[in-house]
């Protein structure tokens, strides 16, 4: 089963302007359910671009983006936060967190318009706080927290409501080699666990790792 | 409808963003605080008026001529009294007496104490009184800024007035107006018509005012025009043009001050839609995150309208409650003597505690509509923007 569909898929910033930008150019490419694809390539490739525009934050310009059987590049505003709700955790780089607030309620924060009840959500928070090994911070705040406590508590969140797909964009541009392998270890558990995962990434140790299925080398916005 | 996992987030949020909220909700606090402060006032004052004038008689005669107040002869008051439909026919005497090595004046009212419609209104000021004892010596009644000034002079139970033909009386200080009236009776003095006649220099069959009631309203416009066909050199005043010109005087001092923090909120709302808008980028951030993690722009401002609809209701609570208390409580020091002007004698109005719902609710809206409009229209505006490009 196909999980990601992308047909001749064109992204352009400043369209119609003197900056006119092509960030991505024809890009075709399917991901299948249960694989961990690296897309990796130098800054400025188009890798975060090409997450961003999976996990609907952006529109394409031209083409066709199909994920788990939904037209998400013509997604209205709506049905695309519905999308992300419901189908996609993403894990950013400079992780995106709530910096005021403490590590459980920015882990509880998608499940907020869930429609499930307050205790179903605390246990769901409790579930993914161990598997990202962070619950022993739970009530602490973000900005106290240390670089691969963020990450910890960016996956907790991003694994919250269960989504099929994982979006990782340069996931581990600020930790240090011992978290990095602690995050790899976390990846193969997910990747166990059933999920399909593609992470962004200019570090080489992905290459060489068993698990990842794929890796697509990424170039001025094309796929190599 | 409000979930548990909404209400705790939201709870969350104001508890550690309490620092950004802060300063909003002291300005705020102040703003409200002031406005209601003023409007309690004005409001207070124009009750007491009500509440006074609803005591005393509707109309009142005195005589003019050439732009001056004379006497009138005793027997207008028979003449006014055989007119249809007039009742309680009162004469009085009243004027200013100075006080001149302190510059200061009390104003004498003289009445008949026998008269029922007057002692009806000595017992709303004054509670029970002794008549036998009070008209045993020459006595008076004094309003409390009266008692004061005197008490400060050393007249502790008597003051002796200076009669126009260099005499002098020597007046018994009975008892005190009650504090409640000092609106009107702070620098008044109440004593036996007799006694005024005689410290004024006045004939006994002279007095300088007439008063009556008509008890059917239909019929005041025909009784003025009868007195005025009766007596050519008269003014005729009806209580309710007084009330007018004590309400459109405190409406004009409220009035005033209303526009002038209208004005204000209007300021502080700009600096805050300013501050939601452009200088605040880490409520961009959080909001593109919530943004990319799932949540929609209808959710986005569900969670600002409950976020800013708490800051609105804690600072008007707040705000109201500290005017009341600074009104009712403490009488409004410094608010009160705008409000009053320069008195003659050192006045202190209790204010009567009134809560004009209908213009605290106006002053909500005028300040809860622009509040939540100055912080939902930015967060409006980043909601509708993608993501990433809030999250930069």
């Amino acid at each position: 089963m196909n999980v990601i569909t992308i047909e001749n898929m064109h992204k352009i910033y400043h369209e119609n302007s003197t900056e006119e930008f092509e960030v991505l150019k024809n890009i075709n490419l399917v991901v299948k359910k249960n694989e961990m694809v690296i897309v990796s390539g130098v800054s400025g490739s188009g890798k975060s671009t090409l997450l961003s525009l999976v996990a609907a934050l952006e529109k394409p310009s031209s083409g066709k983006i199909i994920v788990l059987e939904e037209l998400v590049s013509k997604l209205p505003d709506i049905h695309a936060s519905k999308y992300r709700a419901k189908h996609i955790g993403i894990i950013f780089q400079n992780f995106n967190l709530l910096e005021s607030l403490s590590v459980e309620t920015n882990v509880m924060a998608p499940l907020i318009h869930s429609g499930l009840t307050f205790s179903q959500i605390e246990e769901k928070v409790q579930y993914s706080m161990k598997l990202a090994s962070i619950e022993h911070k739970a009530t602490q705040e973000i900005r106290l927290l240390s670089g691969g406590e963020k990450q910890r508590c960016a996956i907790a969140r991003a694994l919250v409501h269960n989504p099929e797909l994982i979006l990782c964009d340069e996931p581990t541009a600020n930790l240090d080699k011992e978290n990095t392998l602690k995050f790899i270890s976390l990846l193969e558990t997910l990747q166990e666990l059933g999920k399909t995962i593609v992470i962004a990434t200019h570090d080489p140790l992905f290459d060489t790792l068993t698990c990842v299925s794929r890796v697509i080398k990424m170039e001025n916005g094309r796929i190599l | 409808m409000l979930n548990n996992a909404f209400l705790h987030f939201l709870t969350r949020m104001l508890y550690h963003q309490k620092n950004k909220h802060i300063g909003a909700i002291l300005i705020s606090i102040l703003v409200i605080f002031l406005l209601s402060a003023v409007l309690f006032l004005s409001t207070s004052l124009q009750t007491r008026v009500q509440k006074t004038l609803k005591g005393q008689s509707d109309f009142t005669i005195s005589r003019i001529q050439a732009g001056n107040s004379i006497s009138i002869p005793y027997h207008w008051v028979d003449k006014v009294g055989a007119l249809n439909g007039i009742e309680s026919v009162v004469p009085r005497v009243h004027g200013r007496y100075f006080f001149t090595p302190k510059g200061k004046s009390f104003l004498i009212v003289g009445v008949d104490f026998f008269d029922e419609q007057n002692n009806k209104l000595l017992k709303s000021i004054v509670g029970t009184l002794d008549l036998k004892v009070f008209l045993k010596q020459d006595s008076m009644l004094v309003g409390s800024g009266v008692s004061t000034f005197l008490k400060q002079h050393y007249f502790k139970n008597t003051f002796t007035f200076k009669t126009p033909n260099g005499t002098f009386k020597e007046v018994h200080i009975a008892k005190v107006l009650s504090s409640k009236s000092n609106l009107f009776t702070n620098d008044m003095i109440v004593m036996p018509m007799h006694l005024a006649q005689e410290i004024f220099g006045m004939m006994e069959n002279e007095i300088t005012d007439i008063t009556f009631n008509v008890p059917n309203d239909a019929e005041w416009d025909t009784v003025i025009e009868k007195i005025y066909l009766m007596f050519y050199d008269v003014r005729v005043v009806d209580k309710r043009e007084i009330q007018k010109a004590y309400e459109s005087l405190y409406n004009y001092k409220g009035g005033l001050f209303l526009v002038l923090f209208l004005v204000v909120i209007f300021t502080f709302i700009l600096i805050l839609y300013q501050r939601y808008s452009m200088v605040y980028s880490t409520e961009r951030k959080e909001i593109g995150i919530l943004r990319a993690i799932g949540w929609s722009i209808n959710d986005i401002l569900k969670l600002k309208f409950y976020e800013n609809i708490m800051i609105v209701f804690v600072s008007f609570f707040w705000g109201v409650v500290l005017a009341y208390g600074y009104v009712f409580f403490l009488d409004a020091p410094f608010l009160s003597s705008i409000f009053l002007g320069e008195a003659n004698l050192k006045n202190h109005v209790h204010f009567l505690p009134v809560i004009p719902f209908g213009l605290l609710g106006s002053i909500f809206l005028f300040y809860a509509v622009p509040f939540l409009a100055a912080v939902l229209i930015p967060a409006w505006k980043i909601a509708v923007t993608p993501p990433k490009e809030a999250m930069l």
